[in-house]
């Protein structure tokens, strides 16, 4: 990974702080709201800029990507903690909707709605959305969760004192405490493997290429291309998460 | 100034100083080099141990099984996705050539109908449709409970990888 | 761990519908409920006793010093809730050390520390300077020590010096009211700050927060009032608690129309996530919602002090009034916060289903740790009201006199 990490002193870093924030403020009231191009568009710099996507056309539901990030990660193998796991959405044809996560899909999906009643089902899987605005970023106490400058929302474990309130931030329920830790955990889109040249875990293990990532900034990117070629969407876009995990074919209903 | 407000005001000073120099000592070295946060958080996470190897890794050793795979319609599958991590397998194995691998090394065998259900088990959300235009290929779906569950010669039980060879289906 | 994990499973095979994996363990637990309704006990106390200060309701004047006193005990244990269910709690001094400006936990510390050390402290200090240093000459030992050192070694008591007190003391009460609405506001932000949360995320939030906090504050001085002039075997003061009553009165009034109104936006706006907290309401809050926190906690005591206001009955049963009334008012303003707190994590944020609650006996997130600090600060209170009884401070013997 390339990136420009520049020193900053501490006061013209709180500076600095002080005129983005106020910069995001004052822009954030300004610019015409938009979910999806929102996020991709990094205020200022050269360097990586990750963003996700994933196509819930291609998801087979085979739950591989979460069983590969608990083994690749060492999380806890209880069916309460996971960084990604996968939902199966079913649509009945009375209107009712049905959602299923078993262990998060890691031991697989069972069909629990005969064919004739249902109007639509799909596979959602799901993960950190590396939002650019996050809401578990602004309310950590302690800076102990914060947004690398590639643009990976990070947990600093070393740092962090488990007092939960990113956990009630976070709208799409990625994050969990650990409960040998006794702090915050999340996904860090493997960073350890991207440093190392390597895929992601949950991507590399997909078998049907359903989620792909990449570098916003560069617009010959493969998430650039999925962006153009693809009707993309965010899920809960009017929280204005700035969220960086985008779904072709996403169903308003996925919440 | 009365003196009983002198006193005060100096005790209110020295717990002031005393927090500011508390601060001072406690804060992180590379805190705030970044942002507001530890900048040293960042290598830490980067040092996790990896457990996968990816896909390349496989073939210097089991060139076989991989040029198997590409011919057949489990070319997109990585061998891990079925084997499990295997990076410890891919450093070390090689001391055991002839021998037999031990406990640790040793990588998962997918053989059940079970394994296979994970992605060839009949779902509704499970697309039909063609998604890979370039290979023109699409999930297969079979009911794995009721497909060929026994071998009609013998009436043995049989699994999936009696018939179909899990690297060229 | 192997016991939370199998209350984990057990959770599980409660869930209704669809919740986020993670979403299982609820993580906020019964000590967060205590930290805001601790935080707004202070915070009423203190608002009682400036009342009598400011706006020179001297009827009030027997409360006073209890009301102080109050505060300052409940002050004194007000974060270690917080602090106890930490999964890193030696961390703790890290929200002192690195704030990070965006999140309102982090500035909740400094604004903790300002309404303690320079609100609270300070006006208990003004207060009882004069009287400690005369208590310093009556006794011996620790006491003595105590008194030397808590006024900070000063001798002076000459008239000029208290007259200074005296207005000093006064200027710190009128930033303290303030301070002590920003102090519960603040709480209340901390939950109605997060939009994740629908059933916490209301502008609402701080303002009811607030007049809640007034109304348990005003309620629990109430309780000690009685509690103590039994204890002390003094006549109890009427025309007090009957002021006290009617105040309590017209702010459990506005607390219980602010929470109506926030009720009715959301039933007539009816968002995306109206369908899940309806059913939450109906279902999982149902009893403590309806029960406790209504009926118990509001709408009796409304009625039984909306009926004083024109009605006085018999000394002998305003007296059991006054007693039963702040009690059921403690009870009711704790669930007020159960359900913002506990109630704001049963339901997932998918919308799509609920999880369960359920708190064990003992550990860190038992009953037991709850009961612990909540009788730590009567303890404290106890200590203080020892060695700082108002009722022997040298002006109020001379208004005894006087009267
Ligand atoms: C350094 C060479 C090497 C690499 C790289 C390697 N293997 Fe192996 N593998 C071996 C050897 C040696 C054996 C054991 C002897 C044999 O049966 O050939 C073996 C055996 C296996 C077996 C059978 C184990 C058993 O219990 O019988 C599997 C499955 C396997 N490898 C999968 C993989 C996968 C998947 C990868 C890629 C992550 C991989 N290997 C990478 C050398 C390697
Ligand atoms: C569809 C899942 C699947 C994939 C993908 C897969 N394997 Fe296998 N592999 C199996 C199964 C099932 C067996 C057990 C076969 C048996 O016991 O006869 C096996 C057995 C093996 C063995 C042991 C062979 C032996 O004769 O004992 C090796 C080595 C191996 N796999 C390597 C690989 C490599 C290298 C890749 C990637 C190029 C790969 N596998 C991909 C399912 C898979
Ligand atoms: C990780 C998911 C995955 C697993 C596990 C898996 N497969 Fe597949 N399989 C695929 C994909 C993807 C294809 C290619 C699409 C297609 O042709 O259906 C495929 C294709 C096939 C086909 C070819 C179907 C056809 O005629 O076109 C067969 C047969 C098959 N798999 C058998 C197996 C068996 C037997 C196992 C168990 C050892 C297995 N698969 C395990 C994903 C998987
Ligand atoms: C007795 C041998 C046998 C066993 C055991 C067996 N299959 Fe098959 N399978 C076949 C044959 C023969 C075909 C091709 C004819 C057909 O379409 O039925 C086939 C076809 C398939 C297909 C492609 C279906 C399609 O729509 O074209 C899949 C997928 C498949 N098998 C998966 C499995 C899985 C998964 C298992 C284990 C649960 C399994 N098979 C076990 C013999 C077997």
């Amino acid at each position: 990974m390339t990136q420009t990490r520049s020193k900053v002193t501490r006061r013209n870093f709180f500076k600095a702080g002080s005129i983005i924030v106020g910069g995001i403020a004052v822009a954030s009231a300004l610019t015409p709201f938009d979910g999806v191009l929102f996020a991709t568009e990094r205020p200022k710099g050269k360097g990586e800029w990750y963003g996700i996507g994933i196509d819930i056309n291609k998801c087979i539901g085979c739950g591989k990507c979460a069983n590969a990030c608990k083994l690749e990660n060492n999380v806890p193998k209880d069916p309460f903690y996971f960084r990604s796991w996968v939902e199966q959405y079913t649509i009945k044809n009375d209107g009712t909707i049905l959602v299923e996560s078993p262990n998060g899909g890691i031991d697989g999906f069972k069909q629990s709605v005969p064919d004739a009643d249902i109007f639509k089902s799909f596979f959602v899987p799901k993960m950190c959305n590396h939002c650019a605005k996050s809401p578990c970023v602004q309310v950590c106490p302690v800076g102990a969760t914060f947004e690398t400058p590639e643009g990976i929302v990070l947990v600093d474990e070393n740092y962090c004192i488990g007092c939960r309130y990113c956990v009630q931030a976070c709208p799409y329920g990625c994050r969990f405490i650990n409960p040998e830790k006794g702090t915050a955990e999340k996904c860090t889109l493997c960073i350890h493997r991207l440093e190392k040249g390597k895929n992601p875990a949950c991507f590399e293990m997909c078998p049907t290429e359903a989620r792909i990532y990449g570098d916003l900034n560069d617009p010959d990117s493969k998430i650039n291309y999925f962006l153009k070629n693809h009707t993309c969407m965010v899920i809960k876009p009017n929280l204005n998460t700035g969220s960086k995990l985008f779904y072709n074919a996403l169903s308003p209903e996925v919440r | 100034m009365p003196q009983h407000i002198k006193r005060l005001v100096s005790a209110f000073a020295v717990v002031i100083i005393l927090f500011l120099v508390m601060q001072q000592v406690l804060t992180p070295a590379s805190f705030g080099k970044l942002g507001h946060y530890r900048a040293d958080a960042i290598p830490e996470n980067e040092m996790k141990t990896l457990h996968y190897a990816g896909s390349a890794v496989c073939t210097n050793c089991h060139e076989e099984m991989q040029t198997d795979k590409a011919l057949g319609f489990h070319a997109q599958l990585q061998c891990e996705a079925c084997h499990g991590p295997g990076l410890k397998h891919a450093l070390y194995a090689d001391k055991f050539k002839d021998k037999e691998l031990p406990d640790s090394l040793k990588l998962h065998k997918p053989d059940q109908r079970k394994d296979c259900a994970l992605c060839h088990e009949i779902n509704a959300a499970r697309i039909k449709i063609v998604f890979d235009t370039i290979n023109n290929t699409m999930i297969h779906q079979v009911n794995t409970l009721k497909h060929n569950p026994v071998n009609k010669r013998t009436n043995e039980k049989v699994i999936c990888i009696d018939c179909h060879n899990p690297h060229q289906p | 761990m192997t016991q939370h994990l199998q209350h984990l499973y057990e959770v599980l095979s409660k869930v209704d519908g669809y919740v986020y994996p993670n979403e299982i363990e609820l993580n906020w637990s019964i000590l967060i409920v205590l930290y805001p309704y601790i935080t707004g006990l202070v915070a009423g106390a203190f608002i009682l006793a400036s009342l009598e200060r400011i706006f020179k309701l001297h009827v009030l004047r027997p409360t006073y010093g209890i009301a102080l006193l109050t505060a300052l005990s409940f002050m004194l244990v007000a974060t270690m809730p917080l602090v106890s269910h930490l999964g890193k709690p030696f961390r703790a001094y890290e929200i002192m050390v690195t704030p990070h400006l965006s999140s309102a936990m982090a500035i909740f510390g400094f604004v903790y520390l300002w309404y303690l050390m320079v609100v609270l402290l300070l006006e208990i200090w003004f207060d009882y300077r004069c009287d400690m240093i005369i208590w310093a000459g009556e006794t011996t030992g620790v006491k003595r020590f105590l008194y030397r050192a808590f006024s900070l070694w000063t001798t002076d008591i000459s008239p000029k010096a208290v007259a200074l007190d005296n207005k000093l003391g006064y200027i710190v009460t009128i930033i303290g009211v303030p301070s002590a609405f920003l102090l519960h506001g603040y709480v209340g932000f901390i939950f109605g700050s997060i939009k994740a949360n629908p059933w916490w995320s209301t502008v609402l939030m701080p303002v009811i927060f607030l007049f809640s906090a007034i109304v348990s504050g005003i309620a629990l001085v109430m309780l000690v009032y009685n509690v103590i002039t039994r204890i002390r075997k003094v006549k109890i003061d009427m025309p007090c608690l009957d002021a006290i009553a009617s105040y309590l009165f017209y702010i459990l009034l506005i607390d219980f129309v602010l929470e109506g109104l926030d009720q009715i936006h959301r039933i007539y706006e009816a968002e995306e996530s109206f369908d899940v907290l309806h059913n939450l309401v109906f279902g999982r809050l149902f009893f403590t919602m309806f029960i406790m926190q209504g009926l118990i906690g509001t709408v009796a005591p409304l009625l039984t002090l909306g009926t004083l206001q024109f009605y006085k009955p018999k000394e002998k049963i305003r007296k059991v009034i006054y007693m039963v009334i702040p009690a059921l008012i403690l009870v009711g303003i704790f669930f007020m916060r159960w359900n913002v707190v506990i109630g704001g994590q049963l339901f997932s944020k998918s919308f799509y289903g609920y999880t369960d609650f359920k708190i064990g006996l003992i550990g860190t997130e038992g009953y037991l740790m709850a009961a612990f600090w909540l009788i730590v600060p009567f303890a404290i209170l106890s200590f203080l009201l020892w060695l700082f009884p108002p009722w022997k401070k040298k002006d109020e013997e001379h208004e005894v006199q006087n009267a």
